[in-house]
């Protein structure tokens, strides 16, 4: 792996040496306390120590609100949405995320190949960054480190105030071609970043808590807590589930259908017209919920579909704590065993 | 794990364009539920099998999945038959000859015909739950000799509910069709049976063996149905049933009708009930 060093102040040289390439998207600061992916206009107003954004980045690839198609009321006809196939370069992102793209990639792509996320997630590049956790990043505990480098092209490993640029694939190379500033020079090992929120056990003994864990007693109390305003799966980098409904004009002319974020946390989610609810207690919705982290697509591919990211608990106005929720699950199974044995 | 290098663009699918179908006949059946007849456009032909659904669309209003109520036709048209009781069906109502319905599909798993060959059919239908079994009723009708005896049990809440009256009279009469009808409330000129649907089980005679049962009806009926066929001996994977849930997108994609981890529009409607019995929310 090729490395070079980079001085902090010749990052905006690098944006803009980016943007030969194609738009580049990166962390902006938006208000006092938040951060917000953004395309760049002014290289020098990237953010580079951010803690995390309030939405992932998945909104670029399967956006909050989405065309599907344009249609006409007076002949039922309708017209469809080309998404552009656009080079784009993703800048300073954090493991959790780059991970969330790829399970992402799996959700959209397996079974029917999806189009519209097909197509958006064609020439795009990404450039990693280090970062040091908060309370809220669990990360390491679903197997991301901080510097895992999979799905990245070139990585930002910071060092000492300045950073070190990792070339990972040829296109990062690429990106990178003719850009003066940087220095060969060899990897360093850098002083531990230490993560302050764990899950206690490892993740892939997780399948086997949530298998015993369907009828627990902590859903009834975090379901207690819970005010299902759907924050956790709105923030959420692997939620992908959405709504599809048709807007018409003022004229009642024409109107288009589009597609938008849904949240199963929401107590219509799972209703049918005529009244019946299929999870209509907060409890099914929040056992739900973890289990589309931890246990159904887990099952099928060997890895868990929370990357520890830290939005659902950092965002959620009940303090509801995901690693929480999973440690006392944890606890909650080890008392059953407990017992178990005592009687055995 | 599926990776993006791993597609290629030409395999990219355009999943939510509806195909626009006349409406070629239409009827109301009942005070809440109407039928219809539509036809692919350009020849074309829906090529279902019985027990799939299809998502219908009526631009400015939304989209909804509907059974499929014929059998494969292979003419380019096929027949629905809608409740009136949501927002989109509402609309459909004033729906008639001439229309246009936008229709995306067919989506899902339907009957496995090929298990069912040679079989004794048992069909056990509550209220709407004759609609989507009717495409498969109306299989075995079309390719009878392939298939041993068609026992066909029916309930609806009250005689002026009762779908498809015609059909009716016609399996009634039909030496080749055991059919047993019932209503939880009879009425002034009702004769025949009054109770719940389980009522008609215990009589029957089965073949345990040579019987697959096929079950759809509102999501009370299927615990005390399947109790009834477990007292008679009837194996687990010997009984489908066909699940309602919100199938919005009816390709794997938008999680609204998600059974556990299984999505009802990809892996169902039609399950074998040895396949869902273990997944908490499915009865």
């Amino acid at each position: 792996m090729e490395c070079f060093s980079l001085l902090r102040k010749d990052i905006p040289a690098l944006i803009d040496h980016l943007g030969v390439f194609g738009q580049v998207i990166a962390p902006h600061r938006k208000g006092d306390a938040s951060y917000s992916f953004e395309t760049v206009t002014d290289s020098s107003k990237v953010v580079l120590d951010y803690n995390r954004t309030l939405l992932p980045l998945k909104k670029n690839f399967f956006p909050p609100v989405e065309k599907l198609m344009d249609f006409s009321l007076k002949d039922l006809s309708y017209t469809t949405v080309e998404v552009p196939l656009e080079p784009k370069v993703f800048f300073a992102v954090h493991s959790y995320e780059m991970q969330s793209i790829l399970r992402l990639d799996h959700s959209m792509l397996s079974g029917n190949v999806e189009s519209n996320y097909l197509n958006r997630r064609q020439k795009s590049r990404f450039v990693g960054i280090s970062f040091i956790p908060d309370e809220f990043h669990f990360s390491e505990s679903v197997g991301i480190t901080i510097e895992e480098l999979e799905g990245f092209d070139l990585y930002l490993n910071e060092v000492e105030d300045d950073f070190q640029v990792y070339v990972i694939t040829k296109k990062g190379r690429s990106l990178i071609q003719g850009f003066n500033k940087l220095r060969t020079t060899e990897p360093e090992i850098v002083a531990e970043r230490k993560f302050k929120t764990k899950i206690r056990y490892h993740y892939n003994r997780l399948p086997r808590v949530f298998q015993y864990a369907y009828h627990a007693d902590v859903w009834a109390e975090v379901a207690s807590r819970c005010v299902g305003c759907g924050s956790c799966n709105l923030t959420c980098p692997t939620c992908f589930c959405f709504d599809v409904n048709d807007e018409v004009t003022v004229t009642a002319e024409s109107g288009m259908r589009e597609r938008t974020w849904d949240s199963c946390m929401l107590v219509t989610f799972a209703q049918v017209a005529g009244g019946e609810n299929f999870r209509e207690h907060t409890v099914n919705r929040t056992r739900h919920r973890l289990y589309r982290k931890f246990k159904y697509i887990t099952d099928e591919e060997g890895l868990p579909w929370c990357v520890g990211c830290g939005r659902c608990t950092a965002f959620c106005p009940a303090g509801i704590s995901l690693p929480e929720i999973v440690n006392d699950l944890i606890r909650e199974d080890e008392k059953a065993r407990h017992h178990q044995r005592v009687l055995v | 794990m599926k990776r993006i290098e791993d597609v290629k663009l030409h395999e990219a699918q355009d999943l939510y364009y509806p195909t626009m179908c006349q409406v070629t006949q239409a009827r109301q059946l009942t005070e809440m539920e109407k039928w219809y007849e539509l036809e692919m456009p350009d020849g074309q032909d829906l090529g279902h099998s019985p027990g799939q659904f299809v998502e219908v669309s009526a631009f400015g209003i939304g989209e909804a999945p509907i059974s499929i109520s014929s059998s494969p036709s292979g003419t380019g048209r096929f027949e629905l038959c809608i409740r009136q009781i949501g927002t989109l069906t509402n609309v459909l109502k004033k729906y008639e000859a001439g229309d246009l319905i936008g229709i995306r599909g067919p989506f899902g798993k339907g009957y496995p015909i090929e298990k069912f060959l040679g079989k004794d059919i048992l069909i056990i239908a509550g209220g709407i739950g004759l609609v989507p079994l009717r495409s498969l009723i109306n299989y075995v009708l079309d390719h009878r000799r392939d298939f041993g005896r068609l026992i066909i049990l029916y309930g609806a809440k009250t005689p002026a509910e009762l779908l498809f009256k015609e059909e009716i009279a016609d399996w009634t009469t039909r030496d080749d069709v055991e059919f047993y009808m019932t209503v939880d409330q009879g009425a002034e000129n009702w004769t025949g049976n009054i109770g719940v649907i389980t009522t008609l089980i215990p009589g029957l005679d089965l073949n345990l063996n040579a019987t697959m049962a096929a079950i759809t009806g509102p999501p009370v009926m299927y615990k005390f149905v399947i109790m009834s066929l477990k007292s008679k001996q009837l194996a687990d994977d010997h009984i489908y049933v066909s699940l309602e849930r919100r199938m919005k997108c009816g390709v794997g994609k938008c999680g609204h009708c998600q059974i556990n981890g299984v999505y009802c529009c990809q892996d169902g409607p039609v399950f074998n009930y040895s396949a869902i019995k273990p997944l908490e929310e499915a009865l």
